[in-house]
């Protein structure tokens, strides 16, 4: 599904270059809870932007479903990511302005294929989904760091995207809402057969994934499955 | 951009309005509206003076069209026949000639200099609304003679002490008192006080009126002469046409409509308005491209990471422009309506309570079509003060905007 080859970034800050990403090359199968781990600036998050389409490697190569997405010009990679790819930020990154429903239904409010009953009754499913259709006219800073989050998830799952990517979605949450974040990847990944990528720093995450590769000044140092069955 | 994403952009903007920052949206409004109101006022008051001054000096001095003396000539002579063919012309309601001395008016210690206009009073009232604006006694008869009506500064008021007035006056004459009028050739005479009127126009207020009957006692040459003629048009008939069609009609004298006189007279008070009118209107203009650039840059400024992660889940650039400039044009039409509406509002209060001065009085001047232009003007101005941050923001990478 996803194939990186050789990836670099390299950041210049005045004269000295900063190599966040170091000869990345990796395979990521469909269906797959892949966790990405590694200490604070092992380019973890880097990796992660490059696969979203959010930021342009130095070089190398990725591939995600037979497209080489460097081949892309900026709509086409908007269009992909909003077709494709579905994003949880750490900081959940809900628009303050909308209601529950309108982030969750945003996304799909774009989409060419939908009409306004189709995004509206995907919206209502996952808001069901997610146990929070019931503050589905609330406002985001109305809601929990644990709600936020999950109308988060909902909202990169509205468009059912082939892969969900997450940068830390439990780094604000107590553990009580981590667990039920993760528990909800864990649930959409098993009933959706949904690719999850997702970047986290807590080592008891790691009983969630399916797989998981650990960097290293912007290498894998190591990449290994972690016995929990991927679909 | 279809219509799914400008959809989408216009939800955006909305909802940023509804539940944004309420203080910052109303004061950008009201900034909008008073930039409005400020484009708007000083012309339409300048306009105002201008209508206003036309329409007291086609309604007092010279009707729509003046036919004075050729050059070399003291006065528009063989006037019966004169009059004659002009009332007869298509397009005029009337015309009706004046007579003008220079006169001394006495009454009791009092002495003042004035002008007396000898009109023909049946005439005169077709051409000017002089006798709807008696505030004392009558108007004149059509024959009458040895009575004089005055204007309210010339009659004066007799509690204000002479050293105190404002204008000279004859003290605080009353209908039914006697004046004595001394005319410039010698002939000297007493006049009953029939009516005192005030028009709010100082020349015609500073005059006294006589019939021509009476002038033609005092002066023999008023009997076929006058100063000038003033011709109404009927309504429907421009000025232009009126006085086209009295020289082709063979009025040999001169012939000038109340345009024609104004632009002479007043040419350089337009020049001026009109430049005060479009500095006016320039500072307005800026006032407000500059506060929507602020407003928006702000707003995109302090959503960068917002545009950002939009952009992050699909939303395309064009939308998030769109999303700014749709906030614009929202504020820029409710700043106008409240323009709009602060504008339609002193006009009415302006018109129950004028400008006034001595020279003239003054309302609140404007057409629909002042108010349309003004509107465009202002929100092209203020698409284009929020368009161009939109623009910009909406152009930066998503890394950058997500790490502010």
């Amino acid at each position: 599904m996803i194939a990186i080859t050789d990836l670099q970034k390299i950041y210049r800050m005045g004269d000295v270059e900063v190599r966040a990403l170091d000869g990345v090359t990796l395979d990521i199968a469909k269906g797959e809870f892949l966790g990405i781990m590694g200490a604070s600036g092992s380019g973890k998050t880097t990796l992660l932007h490059m696969l979203g389409l959010l930021d342009i490697p130095t070089s190398g190569g990725i591939e995600i479903d037979g497209t080489d997405v460097s081949l892309l010009n900026d709509h086409e990679k908007t269009m992909f990511r909003l077709y494709k790819l579905g994003y949880v930020f750490q900081d959940y990154a809900l628009v303050p302005d909308l209601t529950v429903m309108e982030n969750v239904s945003l996304p799909a409010m774009l989409r060419k294929d939908l009409t306004e009953k189709q995004y509206h009754d995907a919206s209502i499913d996952i808001l069901t989904k997610i146990g929070m259709l019931d503050r589905q006219d609330h406002l985001p800073r109305e809601l929990s760091g644990g709600q936020q989050q999950r109308v988060s998830i909902a909202r990169a799952i509205v468009n059912k995207p082939d892969i969900l990517f997450a940068d830390e979605p439990c780094a604000n949450l107590d553990t009580e809402n981590s667990r039920m974040v993760l528990d909800l990847f864990k649930e959409i990944n098993e009933e959706m057969q949904q690719t999850i990528v997702m970047v986290s720093h807590e080592d008891w995450h790691k009983e969630y994934f399916h797989r998981i590769i650990r960097l290293q000044d912007g290498k894998v140092i190591s990449d290994g499955t972690t016995g929990t069955k991927a679909h | 951009m279809g219509k799914k994403e400008l959809k989408v952009a216009f939800l955006l903007a909305l909802r940023s309005l509804q539940r944004g920052s309420r203080s910052s949206v109303i004061l950008t409004i009201l900034i909008i509206g008073m930039c409005f109101t400020n484009m708007i006022f000083l012309p339409g008051l300048f306009n105002g003076i201008g209508q206003s001054i036309t329409k007291q000096v086609v309604d007092y001095e010279i009707g729509n069209v003046l036919v004075s003396p050729k050059s070399g000539d003291q006065y528009v002579s063989d006037l019966g026949a004169t009059l004659s063919l002009i009332n007869g012309m298509p397009g005029v309601e009337r015309a009706t000639p004046h007579f003008t001395k220079g006169a001394t008016l006495k009454y009791r210690q009092r002495i003042l200099g004035a002008s007396v206009r000898a009109i023909s009073p049946n005439d005169e009232k077709s051409i000017s609304p002089l006798y709807t604006k008696m505030i004392a006694g009558s108007y004149l008869g059509q024959d009458d003679t040895g009575e004089v009506i005055i204007g309210k500064p010339v009659a004066g008021d007799a509690s204000i002490r002479q050293e105190d007035e404002f204008q000279s006056s004859l003290g605080g004459v009353r209908v039914g008192d006697s004046i004595t009028i001394d005319y410039g050739n010698g002939y000297v005479k007493d006049y009953r006080v029939k009516g005192i009127y005030f028009t709010g126009w100082s020349q015609a207020d500073s005059a006294v009126y006589v019939t021509s009957t009476d002038m033609a006692l005092v002066d023999p040459k008023a009997v076929d002469n006058a100063d000038y003629i003033t011709v109404k048009a009927k309504p429907g008939y421009s000025e232009t046409f009126i006085k086209n069609e009295l020289i082709q009609y063979g009025v040999s004298q001169k012939v000038q409509t109340t345009s024609d006189l104004l632009a002479k007279s007043m040419g350089r008070a337009l020049q001026s308005f009109a430049i005060i009118n479009m500095v006016s209107l320039i500072v307005s203009i800026i006032i407000t491209t500059v506060v929507l650039f602020i407003v928006i840059t702000i707003k995109t400024i302090n959503s960068r990471r917002q545009i950002g992660i939009l952009k992050a889940i699909g939303v395309d650039k064009e939308v998030i422009m769109h999303n700014y400039g749709f906030q614009v044009i929202i504020l820029g039409v409710l700043g106008i309506i409240l323009g709009i509406i602060v504008t339609l509002g002193l006009a009415a209060y302006m018109a129950i309570h004028p400008v006034v001065t001595p020279e003239w009085s003054a309302t609140l001047y404007i057409t629909p079509m002042d108010l349309l232009v003004n509107s465009v003007i202002l929100f092209c101005a203020a698409v284009v003060a929020g368009y161009v941050p939109a623009y910009q923001v909406s152009r930066e990478d998503i890394q950058t905007a997500m790490r502010a």
